[in-house]
């Protein structure tokens, strides 16, 4: 009798691959039934993972780094065995936001620089007026969306904790949060920022490639007793994770994922939202993103290389959630275990940000304090 | 990181005042102590302030003196249907706790904990908001950072039991788990109970349609064939079985049908 797993996710278009696991039969066909249980916050998928209610979940890399380590609510020690993608990100700003940095921009608006400049100008010019600060939204404290924001306000020396505010908003309340004037952006993942445009509530800024390349998002989470004591379950899992990334990106199955992916979204996601997402970035504000990967589920995306946890460990640091400890990098790292994964050989990509110090893995360190200089001049 | 001196720097200023001097220094204070000991003059209505003053320091006292039950615990209970948050707080009522206010799960969320301060604060493990409290409580310098309940893992069938009752807490760290437990427990049965109430209504409603369906598809047999209502019934009894159905779905069929022919 085939095992029946089950596997926590939140609605959302990167969840794909354990879509197809499920649907496409890889999962079944390596000996493991999945049963895929939509929740709707990411405290719940990691307290259920943790207490045992869900046997595997999709996750925030970031989260799941931040539980091994015991930042944050809860210590667990976690395993990330294989990612579910990269990228799919974006930063979406209110029309009225868009305007007054088309007003203040210096420059192309598509490049993360010029906005962030012309943002500062802005935060300056409403604090001089007591009006209240400049808003943004993102999905959880410890994700890449908030990171990606970090990274973007620093560009142009703005403390994203004195200067802005950053709210937590559950993905699917931003549109209507920013429709509302609540919000004045946010970052989130698809599909929320297409279904903004869509809407007609906001506008995209800059692509999430923009403003990272190669941007970890989700990976698939296990506890690590778990995985100890169900390793060929975790095997079979994995694999057919990875079966599953090669199905997706053949074209020849393109309109079959689109399909799949607009029944598992939700009412508020059409086929044509879904297609864009995948086929390559909604319709930017402007001229060309750095990159325009967008989001990627190919065989290159899915490996949980240790050097992603090592730079969302950093962006953890940077972002004063941690203080920096070798020790602590080192656990981190050890969160991704590739070893447990399908088989890629090829190395994974390392995430590049637009701005500031490149990333050494190696020297973690010196890459926070050129950080932090750099914001600080 | 900010958020924690912070808090320390407003211990280190009550540990000067004569109240807290009486006080062992391993008791924990709760941050409305402090709040409305140092902001009270500036802020709006100074008689309530004083009361409340004048409640807490005698708090403090009896805390002095071990009787770490006598102050009453605040508690939020966030929830979207308003007809379970009124049964959760009338449970918790019954049970002596009369600092319970009930949160709408959607806007001015923040803004109302953060004027609430609670101990506690119970929340429907299905509401997003989870998220957008647990960032707040990384980031607030203005609420005591609540952790979850779910943390202390010694205690697994309370979890399991949460999490199946769809039960999420948190609570002021340093809360005696002796003091929690009860107020979870009265949640979990209530959320239960809720789940119940609502299974047994639809149950009964689906029952109602079952009857008007098989009772509407007797007449159509009794009209077609020329049969009495017993006779249409024992027909319709005769499929069933013989197909190892249920009556009300032989019933639906035989609508589904003269729809069809009609």
């Amino acid at each position: 009798m085939t095992k029946r797993l089950r596997i926590g996710y939140v609605p959302l278009t990167d969840a794909a691959l354990l879509h197809v696991a499920k649907a496409q039969h890889f999962a079944a066909a390596r000996g493991v039934e999945i049963e895929l249980v939509a929740d709707s916050s990411w405290a719940n998928i990691r307290d259920k993972l943790v207490a045992g209610h869900f046997d595997a979940a999709h996750m925030l890399a970031p989260a799941a780094i931040a539980v091994s380590l015991g930042i944050g609510q809860i210590e667990a020690p976690l395993v990330a065995p294989v990612a579910l993608g990269l990228n799919g990100n974006a930063i979406t700003v209110s029309q009225a936001l868009f305007e007054a940095l088309r007003q203040e921009a210096q420059g192309d608006m598509a490049d993360p620089r010029v906005t962030a400049e012309a943002l500062a100008r802005i935060v300056a010019r409403r604090r001089e007026r007591g009006e209240s600060p400049v808003t943004f939204g993102h999905v959880f404290p410890f994700s890449s969306h908030h990171y990606q924001l970090h990274l973007w306000l620093g560009a142009a020396r703005i403390n994203p904790d004195a200067d802005v505010r950053l709210v937590v908003v559950p993905p699917p309340l931003m549109v209507w949060t920013l429709r509302k004037g609540q919000l004045d952006g946010f970052c989130v993942g698809a599909p929320w920022n297409a279904v903004a445009v869509a809407a007609g509530a906001g506008i995209i800024l800059h692509q999430g490639t923009a403003i990272v390349r190669d941007c970890p998002e989700k990976v698939l989470a296990f506890r690590a007793e778990w995985v100890r004591s169900h390793a060929d379950d975790v095997r079979a899992l994995t694999e057919a994770v990875g079966d599953a990334s090669r199905w997706a990106v053949a074209p020849s199955n393109r309109d079959a994922l689109v399909a799949l992916l607009t029944d598992t979204a939700g009412q508020d996601v059409s086929a044509r939202t879904i297609e864009r997402i995948l086929e390559s970035p909604p319709s930017c504000a402007s001229g060309p993103a750095l990159t325009e990967t967008g989001l990627r589920l190919d065989q290159d995306a899915i490996k949980a290389d240790p050097g992603q946890a090592l730079w969302l460990y950093a962006q953890m640091a940077a972002a004063g959630q941690t203080a920096y400890s070798h020790d602590q990098a080192a656990a981190a790292a050890a969160v991704y275990a590739p070893a447990l994964g399908p088989p890629i050989s090829r190395p994974a990509a390392i995430p590049v940000a637009f701005d500031g110090p490149a990333f050494s893995q190696n020297d973690i360190a010196s890459y926070l304090a050129a950080l932090k200089t750099g914001r600080s001049c | 990181m900010e958020a924690r001196s912070a808090k320390q720097r407003q211990r280190g200023l009550a540990s000067l005042t004569p109240f807290a001097a009486r006080a062992p220094p391993k008791i924990t204070l709760t941050g409305l102590y402090f709040r409305t000991l140092f902001l009270w003059p500036c802020m709006g209505k100074p008689p309530t302030k004083i009361f409340a003053l004048a409640r807490n320091v005698q708090v403090s006292i009896h805390e002095t003196h071990g009787a770490l039950l006598s102050r009453d615990l605040r508690i939020a209970v966030i929830d979207a249907n308003p007809l379970r948050a009124a049964i959760i707080e009338e449970g918790l009522r019954a049970a002596g706790h009369t600092s319970v206010v009930r949160i709408d799960d959607t806007a001015e969320l923040l803004d109302r904990i953060r004027a609430i301060d609670p101990d506690v604060i119970l929340i429907d493990l299905e509401s997003p908001s989870r998220d957008v409290l647990e960032q707040m409580f990384m980031v607030s310098r203005s609420v005591a950072r609540p952790i979850a309940v779910f943390v202390d893992r010694s205690d697994g069938a309370t979890i399991d039991a949460a999490i199946d009752a769809g039960v999420s807490a948190y609570i002021v760290d340093g809360l005696r788990k002796d003091r929690v437990k009860p107020i979870l427990d009265i949640t979990i049965s209530r959320f239960n109970a809720f789940a119940k109430l609502k299974n047994e209504l639809e149950t009964a409603k689906s029952q109602l349609d079952d009857r008007q369906t098989i009772g509407r598809a007797k007449a159509l047999v009794m009209r077609a064939k020329g049969i009495t209502e017993e006779q249409a019934y024992a027909l319709m009894r005769q499929i069933a079985m013989n197909e190892n159905k249920k009556i009300a779905e032989v019933a639906r069929s035989i609508l589904t049908a003269a729809e069809l022919l009609r």
